[in-house]
């Protein structure tokens, strides 16, 4: 049995639509504290879509329109009152593609913290330290802070768009598909990183990579036309899938 | 949709139903071969036995490139699971059948223990198990398997009898101290077999259904 003290985001009935399209049908999902938790599933399953509704990142688009509950340390993010600014802090997000600004790499990373208003330069010295040491980049860029980011390769763009989530403190770092314009080396060492950021942090990871899934993850669930077919332990879902549309995807009779 | 690689894993499994079969012919030449004395059937045992080890060596070598090639996950990695365990205990069912035939061998002539022991018995028994874990393996299909635990009890009864039987004649008349050894030897070899048989069956089981059974 899961404590409810181990759930951090607790999905219930969640819809959401674009338009008269529905996109997620009736999703409930509990995601549990300082864990990876993996969202497969083909092509157009809603998987992305699901990731961006955990930060709200759907409200930008048009004609989007969510119903059900999305609870985020017991308040709905939804709710009306809710402070979209402050989910976005708590709740972090990378993507697929490495997005670094085009500024330096302390830059890059001060600039969370700046424009939630610190500008202590000791302070934002010690946060881009921790921060990059976090996402395993310091040793690589310690002696060239003032570089610009665009010169870094694209595995290390990414872990410092890592660094850059990391430096506003969130408790929750969103990935969608992170590694799928990296290198096998690049790609293996952000593997590692995240399964050292769930000391601290709770991770969700969009991949495409059913391996990946099965190497970092500790849960995984199985989207499939907007539905959430199968979630539990990623040990069970890949040794021993529940249900016969999971075995049948992950094994590859379809998709 | 059917891939390279499903091809493959059914190739593979065929495989090792061909390799249970030939285990499975040995261990019943060599219990005739016990039973009749019939020296040139001991040495066929022999000989194909060989075949065994090569096909448990080829097997690996397929599975293996399959794990490595497709990272198979779910059903497709259960079944290559149990299959590199299987041609394990495949593997030492021919050991035991080529044990077996070497008895047979030195038994030599038919005496008057081999008619009155119920190794070709015990030996039916066996064999059957290892047909039935390996028509379960072949079929997908647990059913086989259900009474496994029963069978085994079974026959470890009777190599226990079988034992006891041997210690009685042997102290009536030394003389029938080797071959009595001999049928104790193929007796423990049998029973190895039959636990065999049990392994594979967890196996099945675990291939099947997903999670763990323990014969015991």
């Amino acid at each position: 049995m899961i404590d409810d003290e181990e759930i951090i985001i607790s999905i219930r009935d969640l819809n959401l639509f674009y338009d008269e399209n529905q996109a997620l049908q009736g999703i409930d999902m509990d995601i549990l504290r300082k864990r990876v938790t993996a969202l497969i599933g083909p092509s157009g399953c809603g998987k992305s879509t699901l990731l961006r509704c955990l930060n709200r990142m759907n409200d930008t688009i048009d004609g989007a329109r969510i119903e059900g509950h999305l609870m985020f340390e017991g308040e709905d993010i939804y709710a009306p009152q809710a402070d979209v600014l402050n989910v976005r802090t708590r709740i972090g997000m990378i993507f697929q593609k490495p997005n670094p600004f085009p500024m330096s790499i302390w830059e890059n990373v001060a600039y969370g913290p700046r424009i939630h208003g610190n500008n202590d330069r000791d302070e934002l010295e010690s946060i881009v330290e921790r921060s990059l040491r976090r996402a395993a980049l310091w040793d690589e860029v310690s002696d060239r802070l003032q570089e610009s980011a665009m010169g870094l390769s694209g595995g290390q763009q990414q872990r410092l768009c890592i660094a850059r989530a990391l430096a506003v403190d969130p408790e929750v770092i969103l990935m969608d598909e992170p590694t799928s314009a990296l290198d096998p080396i690049a790609t293996q060492r952000i593997e590692s990183l995240v399964l050292e950021l769930k000391e601290r942090y709770t991770v969700i990871i969009v991949t495409h990579n059913m391996q990946q899934a099965a190497r970092i993850s500790d849960r995984t669930g199985f989207m499939y036309v907007g539905e959430m077919i199968e979630y539990g332990s990623t040990k069970q879902i890949f040794e021993n899938p529940q249900m016969e549309l999971t075995e049948r995807y992950i094994t590859g009779r379809f998709g | 949709m059917q891939t390279v690689f499903h091809e493959d894993l059914r190739g593979l499994s065929g495989s090792v139903v061909e390799m249970g079969e030939l285990a499975i012919d040995l261990l019943r030449c060599a219990m005739d071969a016990i039973s009749t004395c019939e020296a040139e059937k001991a040495k066929q045992v022999l000989e194909k036995r060989k075949i065994i080890t090569t096909m448990d060596n080829d097997i690996e070598e397929d599975a293996l490139r399959l794990l490595l090639l497709y990272q198979p996950v779910a059903r497709d990695l259960r079944r290559l699971a149990a299959i590199l365990k299987i041609i394990t205990y495949l593997e030492r069912v021919g050991r035991y059948a080529g044990d077996v035939a070497k008895i047979a061998l030195e038994l030599g002539r038919e005496s008057k223990i081999t008619k009155i022991m119920s190794i070709p018995y015990m030996g039916e028994l066996v064999v059957s198990m290892l047909e039935d874990s390996i028509r379960a393996f072949a079929e997908g299909d647990i059913a086989p398997i259900a009474e496994m635990s029963q069978r085994d009890d079974r026959v470890d009864h009777l190599r226990y009898a079988i034992f006891r039987e041997c210690l009685a004649f042997m102290m009536e008349d030394p003389s029938v101290i080797e071959p009595c050894v001999n049928h104790i030897m193929a007796a423990r070899y049998l029973e190895r077999c039959g636990d065999h048989a049990c392994k594979i069956s967890e196996k099945v089981y675990y291939m099947v259904a997903g999670g763990r059974m323990e014969i015991r």
